[in-house]
């Protein structure tokens, strides 16, 4: 440490200069020490997050693996009534009375009109070409009485998505649409016709096998299906 | 993009009022583009602009609160880091805080040459990010006009908490009893009920602000008169 000089002057000003030293050092200190609790803060934050999507993955995983379970075994029945169903066939056709009405039937095939009635529900929807990702994915054993879709979705062709709906077996149930994805459209950048891609449907779940078709209206008139499965609807066990 | 333009999808990025205490959602609506952010935060888009109304803000902190080269320095409600872009230059170190992870993003922007600064998406009302007792200054400038008067006060407390001692704490809002105040408060008015925005503009009163640092544990209150008129509160925390 050097002598201190003897002008008071010269004293106070390299007091002056000692202690703005201090102060900075003092300031990069407590600068230091928010960014340290800051860092700490958001890696508590982050563990807390990630705990809380592995309890979520494992609770996924225990009831995808309850429902793979379930459809393996309805698999398996559905193969029995099958065999049973051929050995049956195989009876019918080896009966006598089979093969006496054989001209009959043979007679009929050639008058009868071509094609088969179309299936009701109004006009058959096409496929359409989407971007989309399903937050409640629909393969699943649906054991509610209902069931809410929810996801994103916006057509290739860049139209605008104007209403939505699920079709279970003919059966339509409306959604809204419009609904914010903030994290969406960060990722995948602005999409002028469809600002707000988020979407919700709602639909009844009742008991059997049933042909689901989550479908969305372009542009205000026709409609395009999004995704399309075969869905299995079982009451909860009491 | 025009001004006409940024001030049109600003309309239509506004919520309504009752989803003005849902400030993460109204805020994150607003900061979607960086001129329709620049708008809501500041009214106005061009970085001239900014710039200088920034520096008018900093030479009323200088007379008011007064600032020093060797400062911490919190803003409450950084926006798009208009005041902290120029301020970092005159400070040790800014750190800017909000509640939209969107506006912090265009902020981001402003300061990628600025490393004695740091932003913080605050979770919810409140400093909790924060530690106690560590900034000389604590300042939250055109904001309290888009708060409830309960989350003005909450500010304020937790300013007081995570001020060092013997920093100082600075409030603004535009008053009731100014012609520009007046003229927010009428054309208010004039919303049909169910479509006032959520962040429609309220004025404070001297009498509130000066309260709510009273009550918050600030000595020296005073209550200035500014230029623009706007009122501002400032106060300092006890020294130990």
């Amino acid at each position: 440490m050097s002598a201190p000089p003897d002008d008071p002057g010269q004293r106070a000003a390299a007091l002056q200069a000692e202690l703005d030293a201090v102060k900075r050092r003092d300031a990069e200190f407590r600068a230091n020490m928010v960014k340290e609790f800051l860092d700490r803060g958001e890696r508590n934050t982050y563990l807390h997050t990630l705990r809380e999507e592995k309890a979520g993955l494992v609770k996924r995983e225990q009831e995808s693996f309850a429902d793979l379970e379930f459809l393996t075994r309805k698999l398996e029945a559905e193969g029995d009534r099958i065999a049973a169903l051929e050995g049956e066939l195989q009876g019918m056709w080896r009966s006598w009375s089979w093969r006496l009405t054989s001209p009959l039937r043979a007679l009929r095939r050639a008058f009868s009109p071509g094609a088969p009635a179309p299936a009701a529900g109004g006009e058959p929807v096409q496929g359409g070409v989407f971007t989309y990702y399903l937050h409640t994915a629909p393969f699943r054993v649906y054991r509610g009485d209902s069931f809410t879709l929810r996801g994103w979705a916006w057509p290739e062709d860049g139209r605008a998505i104007t209403a939505v709906r699920v079709n279970l077996d003919g059966r339509t149930f409306a959604g809204r649409h419009g609904l914010e994805e903030p994290e969406v459209i960060a990722r995948y950048g602005a999409q002028p016709a469809n600002p707000r891609p988020g979407f919700e449907v709602t639909f009844a779940t009742p008991p059997g096998r049933h042909l689901l078709s989550l479908e969305a209206q372009l542009g205000g008139s026709e409609w395009r299906w999004i995704v399309r499965t075969s869905v299995w609807c079982e009451p909860k066990a009491p | 993009m025009s001004a006409a333009d940024a001030n049109s999808r600003w309309m239509d990025s506004t919520s309504t009022l009752g989803d003005r205490s849902a400030y993460k959602k109204v805020w994150e609506r607003q900061a979607q583009d960086p001129d329709v952010a620049s708008l809501a935060v500041a009214g106005h888009t061009d970085e001239a602009t900014l710039e200088l109304s920034a520096r008018g803000f900093i030479d009323t902190l200088r007379t008011t609160v007064g600032l020093s080269p060797s400062d911490v320095i919190l803003e409450i409600g950084c926006g798009i880091a208009r005041v902290g872009r120029p301020l970092s230059r005159e400070c040790t170190h800014w750190f800017g805080a909000d509640i939209s992870a969107g506006m912090l993003r265009h902020a981001s922007d402003r300061l990628k040459d600025r490393p004695n600064t740091t932003l913080v998406e605050l979770a919810t009302v409140g400093l909790q990010e924060f530690p106690r007792d560590a900034f000389d200054l604590v300042y939250c400038t055109i904001v309290f006009m888009h708060l409830f008067e309960w989350d003005r006060y909450r500010y304020v407390e937790e300013a007081f908490r995570v001020l060092r001692p013997g920093g100082h704490g600075y409030f603004d809002n535009f008053p009731l009893d100014s012609k520009h105040g007046w003229n927010v408060f009428v054309e208010g008015s004039r919303y049909p009920l169910d479509r006032r925005p959520a962040h429609i503009s309220m004025a404070s009163t001297r009498e509130e602000l000066g309260i709510y640092l009273g009550k918050a544990g600030f000595v020296d209150v005073q209550v200035h008169d500014l230029p623009n008129e706007l009122i501002a509160a400032t106060g300092r925390k006890p020294d130990c």
